[in-house]
């Protein structure tokens, strides 16, 4: 107890002295001379440059790393002054006069002024030479950056500057990376900086060390490592052999981590894509499953919710702003507009063509393929030719990761929203009495005809579901993929082929079909590659469908035609 | 079940062709297949009735759409199949006939290399094994019959022993055709990738681009078209026809009279995907090109709906909706082309709605009309009423 009291107490005054060392002394007297130091460096003759440079490795000052990376871009120039002395600067874009832009001093980051007018000097873009940089010149300056981007605020560039300084091996960072640790309070860039340390300890002189880092980074299922163990076991001088062993152990522990993390990632990528084809496929299953009208319009009536979602969003962004908070809703606003929106366009299909047609199913499939193209033309004349942009609102952006397995918020949006839109079907279906009317025209129009329903009714406001279905599975896939004219293309034969393999006129074929297809074509793409999976598949339903020619759950029907 | 084709088929006339019948089947074959060409040859280039090479490539062009299209009806019209999967028969035909013409390019090509262009691009070291017999122009010519009836014999196999039809079945082919066009575009697959085979330079030993040979090509489609119409006239008026019309309309009917009907689809399947085939075998020398476009679910649509608005169930009709559709399409893409795909559209829809007979039902629909303002003479009682159009009315099951 006492023992932990003492260590603790330790810790935590190293903590205050590093913190001093790194944050306070930097602050107070050493930022002049840092300054200074930088621009010596910056106007200082090409010959000495780099030591100049070199120099900066690891010193605090917050003009570095803008001024440097200015540099290595080519947007660093050396203005002269009215007085002869030459003063690095960048440029930025006049507010005031388009085409025209003010030279900003690196030493005070504001612009620079005149000595004799005292206004601020202005250029021409291309007036100016920017200063030149060399091969070694451009090493040094990523050395410089890379150690300053340890201390960056930013912590993803924080973890990706201690990734690079893990990956380069030099035992010079050691005591950098070490002080980092005490201080670092961002859990992911503490796990990075552990990593890039027993990557640089793995070199040590001492065994011990070199064995415990191979611990840690086993630990931590490091892939890097993992790669590194490789090499160094293939070596000519092969490592000791207790080192050998501990690094045998260590690569079975990261790649048999690293076989899980995968196989649940491609589990839940086919969920995810089985979701999609579920959303795409739920309103094709109601339209040709129930009602026997091929659609092949239903993918364009999917774009056309993808577009409605664009101009819901283009509608906040005017309202409110790109990235504001209420922009964060207009993916909820979407969802009911696209709906409503892909319903419409397949109530005056149905109204206009299919009606005539419930009698001739291939028929329908000739005439629903020349509005596909229609509509498709109208897509490109309106939105044009290229894919639109979509911005997820914030809330679907980014990911969870669960133990190394990456769950994308989007993804998880489109699974858990695929279970309601399920859900809800079934409950129109079978819970309400325009469900029972539909169920009854679709198993003999006839007869329903005879008892008094309005079938043809009862046909509009199904295609219509059906239909504001795919908007609705138009609007997901817009956080998903590009949404551009010919995107209701690409799903229309999966959908297909759900339905088919599901079996016709039963949602629960379809749920299971579409989870079952999406999973196995995510299962078989890092084996096969995309497309030779996507084949497979195919060939497989085509074969499945030998078997059972009814698909998955087929309609018991004792007619015959 | 009584729709006005399965009442025609009883009225079956004994002869192949009447006297006029064979006049008009002779005289515009002999037009096409012999004067076109002699004029392109003889009569100076500003005459009047000089065709150019380049209209006759045309409609050599479209005399290979036009054996496409009567597959398709054949199927479609006379036997109720969908096919969805034309196109890729067509293209199957193309694609060896194209690996014949590729390989007799020789030295020629881009990077003199014996070795088609594509393949020291991407790197080949030796010609792949199974491209070496397609150096004899034989065993090319065999492989256009044979790989797409393959084809067609194991997926007709398959999917009519399960009864799949209808639908379904169009759903398949159009899957079928999908899964084929992904792979042909892959440049690992062997045949091209995306760009296909093109710079064909010879074939038997004659130089592609002289006149003479675009002539002989163009005469050899529309022999191939003659042939293939008088064929499957033949074949529809046979009892086998009656069998195939049948099928169409009431195959469990044709099932219980002890019929194997999945033999006989599976028999005209194969045999078009052979014919259609060749097609597309004489379709590559003149266009210059094949690629995976070409065996897209779209072009087998297309197809389709140049069928419809010929008239289906005729084999006249998918010849004139053939030429038709393609000559409106190279004339609408030129003068509107934004336009072009709600012609095609509209054209679509229109024909399936208010012309189910295709164009071919005009003449008949306006005799019908004209006789419907003339004032009607007194019936006799044992006159027959006039036939109505053979369009057949409700395929759907």
């Amino acid at each position: 107890m006492l023992r932990l009291l003492f260590r603790f107490s330790f810790s935590v005054s190293l903590l205050f002295a590093a913190a001093l060392v790194l944050r306070a002394a930097p602050e107070s007297t050493a930022q002049p001379s840092a300054r200074a130091q930088l621009i010596a460096a910056l106007i200082a003759p090409p010959a000495q440059q780099v030591a100049a440079i070199r120099a900066l490795v690891g010193v605090e000052d917050s003009a570095i790393t803008p001024a440097l990376t200015a540099w290595r871009a080519g947007e660093l120039y050396l203005v002269t002054l009215a007085d002869g002395t030459h003063v690095p600067a960048t440029l930025a874009p006049d507010p005031g006069v388009e085409g025209q832009q003010i030279a900003m001093s690196v030493d005070s980051a504001s612009p620079l002024l005149d000595t004799v007018s005292g206004k601020p000097l202005v250029f021409v873009l291309n007036q100016l030479k920017p200063l030149d940089t060399t091969a070694p010149l451009r090493r040094a300056i990523r050395d410089v950056l890379e150690v300053a981007g340890v201390s960056d605020p930013n912590p993803a560039t924080r973890r990706e500057s201690v990734e690079r300084l893990g990956q380069s091996r030099k035992a010079e960072h050691l005591p950098l990376l070490k002080a980092r640790l005490i201080i670092e309070k961002v859990s992911v860039v503490r796990a990075a900086l552990t990593d890039a340390i027993a990557f640089i300890q793995l070199a040590d002189t001492d065994p011990k060390i070199r064995l415990a880092a191979i611990d840690s980074l086993a630990e931590a299922h490091s892939l890097a490592a993992a790669a590194r163990f490789k090499e160094q076991l293939a070596a000519i001088p092969a490592p000791a052999a207790d080192e050998g062993a501990a690094m045998v152990t260590a690569l079975k522990k990261i790649e048999g981590h690293w076989q899980v993390v995968n196989f649940f990632g491609n589990l839940f990528r086919g969920l995810s894509a089985g979701s999609v084809l579920l959303l795409i496929s739920l309103g094709l299953a109601i339209t040709f499953g129930l009602m026997g009208v091929i659609n092949m319009a239903h993918g364009e009536l999917m774009v056309v919710g993808a577009y409605a979602t664009y101009l819901v969003q283009k509608l906040f962004i005017s309202a409110f702003g790109l990235g504001s908070f209420g922009f964060n809703f207009y993916f909820i606003a979407a969802l009911p507009v696209a709906f409503a929106a892909a319903a419409g366009v397949g109530l005056l299909l149905e109204r206009g063509v299919i009606q005539f047609l419930y009698k001739r199913p291939l028929e329908s499939l000739l005439a629903t393929w020349g509005v596909s193209l229609a509509l498709q033309q109208t897509f490109r004349l309106v939105f044009g030719p290229a894919n639109v942009q979509i911005n997820a609102p914030s809330w679907l952006q980014g990911s969870a990761a669960v133990s190394d397995v990456l769950f994308a918020y989007n993804r998880l949006f489109v699974l858990g929203f695929a279970g309601l839109v399920v859900l809800g079907v079934w409950l129109v279906l079978n819970r309400t009495p325009l469900g029972l009317l539909v169920r009854a025209v679709m198993q003999n129009r006839q007869m329903a005809s005879c008892i008094g329903v309005r079938t043809s009714h009862v046909n509009m406001l199904t295609f219509g579901f059906g239909s504001g279905l795919a908007g609705l599975a138009g609007a997901c896939l817009s956080q998903l993929g590009n949404v551009g004219p010919s995107m209701g293309q690409l799903h229309i034969i999966d959908a297909f082929m759900v339905v088919v393999s599901g079996g016709v006129g039963n949602i629960l074929g379809s749920v299971a079909a579409s989870l079952g297809i999406g999973t196995v074509d995510q299962l078989l793409q890092p084996v096969l590659g995309a497309v030779m999976g996507k084949i497979l598949v195919l060939f497989a339903i085509i074969l499945f469908l030998q078997w059972r020619p009814g698909g998955l759950f087929p309609t018991r029907n004792r007619s015959l035609d | 079940m009584s729709s006005p084709a399965s009442a025609s088929v009883l009225d079956v006339e004994p002869r192949f062709f009447s006297r006029a019948q064979w006049a008009s089947f002779l005289v515009p074959t002999l037009i096409l297949a012999v004067l076109l060409p002699v004029f392109n040859a003889l009569l100076p280039d500003g005459n009047l009735l000089h065709p150019s090479i380049f209209t006759l490539n045309l409609y050599g062009k479209y005399a290979t759409y036009a054996v496409l299209a009567l597959g398709v009806d054949l199927l479609w019209g006379y036997l109720g199949i969908l096919s969805l999967g034309q196109s890729l028969f067509f293209a199957l035909g193309g694609y060896a006939f194209g690996m014949h013409l590729l390989l007799m390019i020789g030295k020629d090509g881009q990077y003199k290399s014996d070795l088609p262009d594509y393949m020291v691009f991407l790197g080949y070291k030796a010609l792949p094994a199974h491209w070496e017999p397609f150096h004899s122009f034989g065993f090319a010519a065999f492989a256009v019959l044979a790989v797409p009836a393959l084809l067609a014999f194991v997926f007709g196999w398959l999917a009519f022993r399960s009864r799949i039809k209808g639908v379904y079945l169009s759903i398949l082919t159009q899957a079928l055709t999908y899964a084929a066009a992904l792979l042909f575009f892959r440049n690992d697959f062997g045949f091209g990738g995306n760009n296909g085979f093109t710079d064909f330079k010879r074939v038997l030993g004659a130089d592609l681009n002289s006149v003479e040979t675009r002539r002989g090509l163009y005469i050899a489609s529309v022999l191939l078209l003659a042939g293939v119409f008088l064929l499957y006239r033949w074949l529809t008026r046979a009892k086998f026809g009656h069998l195939m019309q049948a099928i169409r309309d009431g195959e469990n009917r044709v099932l219980f009279s002890g019929y194997a009907t999945a033999r006989y689809k599976l028999f005209v399947f194969v045999l078009v995907a052979a014919i259609t085939g060749v097609a597309g075998a004489l379709y590559v020398p003149q266009v210059g090109i094949i690629n995976p476009s070409e065996m897209t679910a779209e072009k087998s649509i297309e197809a389709v709906v140049w069928v419809a608005v010929g008239g289906r169930g005729t084999l006249l009709g998918p010849i004139l909706g053939a030429i038709f559709v393609n000559a409106l399409k190279s004339w609408a893409t030129r003068a509107a082309p934004e336009l072009w795909l709600y012609f095609l559209g509209g054209l679509f829809v229109t024909v399936v709605l208010f012309l189910p007979g295709g164009l071919i039902s005009l003449p008949g629909k306006f005799k019908a009309a004209c006789a419907w303002f003339r004032p009607k003479p007194p019936v006799a009682p044992d006159e027959a009423p006039p036939a109505p159009s053979t369009a057949p009315a409700a395929l759907g099951h």
